[in-house]
């Protein structure tokens, strides 16, 4: 009999050690893969090689499938932690390699697992939902994305209780259906997105007390699909109406704006290879060594029609959940703010450099000295401050877009934002990330109602009147 | 017969780059930088492909040269027939039993009839461009005929392939 494949592999590729280990196992053990099976209890050894074969069995043998995972409750005996485990690294590793029907079967036996609520199946669906590729609309990953979905709707008792996978689920569907609801597209796509919308409504209408723990990105995403008339109605209710979430204790928006976002949520629309690459790039790569670093990024991650949507996810990444150690930062290794700076450079369109932008500034919004980081600011300021002498343009863009997203972004809690930006410019000047603004105030080359503008956020806080009411900071009692 | 250069120890033919883990323990690993040209299938190292040039023909076979780096130093690796379509800038590449020789004038390291290549990762690696072994003029050892020894640099960067400012 022919071995049924797992991963495809190329002409001059090393073959991935795990998958040779789960054939190897297969092909040991083929013989014991059907009933009757061994009434005799296994070795530790022999229980990880049973394990093993049996993934292999599961994934290239649809036919024997249901067998094999009969075969696998009966033997279990740690709450399939080391079977959930092994798919976790196969998938973790080889997602993009492993082949059709492997897919399929994969997807098949992720629901089975949650049946069984193995150990570790959060992990593995929150993996699933990262190999969804942003701006990728091709049939395999749009495939993905509705399987999961299925997947998660099928499942809606288990879910609901499990606030994890929930909210992490919310938070990358509302990110995918920001981009699959600009796209024409045909019966699959409409039917799709038609599930998407369905499914964010239900969370957010039926879970909201979870949805909280996502915290201000909430927010961010919200406004992104703010324009699909079932999401307008429950943004209407979240701003006007906010009781019939039936949340005791929340009232206002403004609640949502003051939690920091968990950095776990930022992983999920950055897939385990991105991630590898990016962290890599930000923690060896040397200043001046990086640029064929991101023409290879670039053409494996941004060479898709709808990629650029991918670059504001990365700067949520840099920003908020990846931050480097102090020695990395003396070090010469390539620093975030310049990464960001060539994303922006790379942004094309306007609709996504605005998004790019607000990522960038977001935390500083609502920037609270007591459950925020400075680290998530940083960047920002950095790509102000360092852009001056050569990349004015770049100054001038981010400071007014900032200072837009003062006036504009909560017209009705504008002064709130005034606040926290203002304590942002002052934080980063206290703790050193940057020692003056003066590169900013002397520079001539930016307009005079940047000037003015950047003056009240710089001034000293004491000296401040527009935003009332003030805070008295130990500092200043004595003054 | 170059297309068989490949050894195919595993039984399946849907894995045709496999080599047994005993035989790389056994390989010494060596930096790009301690190469030296010889007419032996010695060098065993690991390497990121940077840059690609044109394809061209030799005889029957495509041939296709790359300037591949690691940490410590930069050389033109020549790639053959299926190698040309495989690899691409950003791959990182184990060479086995390569060998490092003059082939038309141009200094070039290649898998040659006994060694062999395969793709091991990608973008994950450190390199650095200068010096390229490549670009090294290398003389006769005076007190050792056979060995080669380096007598001065050509050029500090590649000739064929700019390094991107």
């Amino acid at each position: 009999m022919e071995l049924p494949q797992l991963l495809q592999c190329k002409p001059f590729e090393c073959e991935n050690p795990l998958g040779i280990s789960l054939r190897e196992a297969f092909v040991l053990l083929q013989s014991q893969l059907k009933p009757p099976f061994s009434l005799k209890i296994p070795n530790p050894s022999e229980y990880s090689q049973l394990n093993l074969a049996i993934v292999y069995g599961i994934l290239t043998q649809p036919q024997l499938a249901k067998t094999h995972l009969t075969h696998l409750h009966a033997i279990v005996t740690d709450g399939y932690c080391f079977f959930t485990s092994t798919l976790i690294k196969l998938v973790n590793d080889s997602f993009p390699r492993l082949l059709g029907t492997p897919r399929t079967q994969l997807l098949w036996l992720t629901s089975k697992l949650v049946d069984v609520s193995a150990v570790k199946i959060e992990a593995l669906l929150v993996l699933l939902l990262r190999w969804i590729i942003g701006g990728d609309f091709s049939e395999p990953n749009l495939w993905l994305c509705a399987e999961l979905l299925k997947m998660f709707l099928d499942k809606w008792e288990w879910l609901s209780n499990d606030p994890l996978v929930l909210t992490s689920a919310l938070f990358a569907y509302l990110r995918l259906l920001a981009d699959h609801y600009r796209l024409a597209g045909g019966v699959k796509l409409e039917a799709l997105k038609r599930m998407e919308i369905d499914f964010c409504v239900r969370v957010l209408r039926e879970c909201f007390g979870l949805c909280l723990k996502i915290g201000r990105d909430l927010v961010r995403l919200l406004q992104d699909v703010v324009y699909i008339p079932e999401l307008k109605e429950l943004w209407k209710d979240l701003l006007f109406n906010p009781d019939v979430f039936r949340v005791s204790g929340f009232s206002d928006i403004s609640q949502l704006y003051c939690v920091r976002t968990p950095k776990h949520y930022f992983l999920l629309r950055i897939n385990p290879e991105m991630e590898t690459e990016l962290r890599f790039l930000l923690s060896f790569v040397k200043w001046g060594s990086q640029k064929r670093y991101q023409v290879w990024f670039a053409k494996k991650h941004f060479s898709l029609p709808g990629s650029e949507t991918v670059m504001v996810d990365i700067v949520r990444f840099i920003c908020c959940a990846h931050h480097p150690s102090n020695e990395i930062i003396q070090s010469s290794v390539i620093p975030r703010w310049a990464i960001i700076g060539w994303l922006l450079k790379c942004c094309r369109r306007n609709y996504f450099q605005a998004n790019l932008k607000l990522a960038l500034f977001f935390d500083w919004l609502f920037y609270d000295e007591k459950h925020d980081n400075i680290m998530n600011i940083e960047p920002a300021i950095l790509l102000i401050l360092n852009s001056v002498p050569k990349y004015v343009d770049i100054t001038h863009t981010l400071l007014d877009f900032l200072f837009l997203l003062v006036d504009n972004y909560d017209f009705n809690r504008r002064e709130m934002i005034a606040r926290c930006v203002s304590t942002s410019f002052s934080l980063l000047l206290q703790k050193g990330v940057v020692h003056s603004f003066e590169p900013l105030t002397s520079c001539c080359l930016l307009a005079p109602p940047i000037h003015q503008r950047l003056a009240i956020f710089i001034a000293p806080k004491s000296t401040l009147n527009s935003f009332a009411p003030q805070v008295i900071t130990e500092g200043e009692v004595g003054k | 017969m170059r297309g068989c250069r490949i050894q195919c120890p595993t039984v399946s033919m849907a894995y045709p780059c496999r080599t047994p883990a005993r035989h790389r323990e056994s390989w010494r690993m060596v930096f790009l930088k301690d190469i030296i040209p010889a007419a032996t299938n010695t060098v065993n190292t690991k390497f990121i492909i940077l840059d690609k040039g044109n394809k061209s023909q030799e005889g029957k076979e495509t041939t296709c040269v790359a300037l591949v780096a690691d940490e410590t130093a930069s050389v033109y690796f020549q790639m053959w027939g299926g190698e040309c379509e495989a690899f691409e800038p950003g791959d990182i590449v184990q060479l086995t039993n390569g060998i490092f020789s003059y082939h038309k004038n141009n200094l070039l390291l290649r898998a040659g009839k006994r060694g062999s290549v395969e793709k091991v990762g990608e973008f994950t690696m450190m390199f650095v461009e200068t010096p390229n072994l490549s670009e090294i003029r290398w003389a006769r050892d005076a007190n050792n005929p056979k060995n080669f020894v380096q007598e001065g640099v050509i050029s500090v960067h590649s000739r064929i392939f700019s390094p991107l400012t």
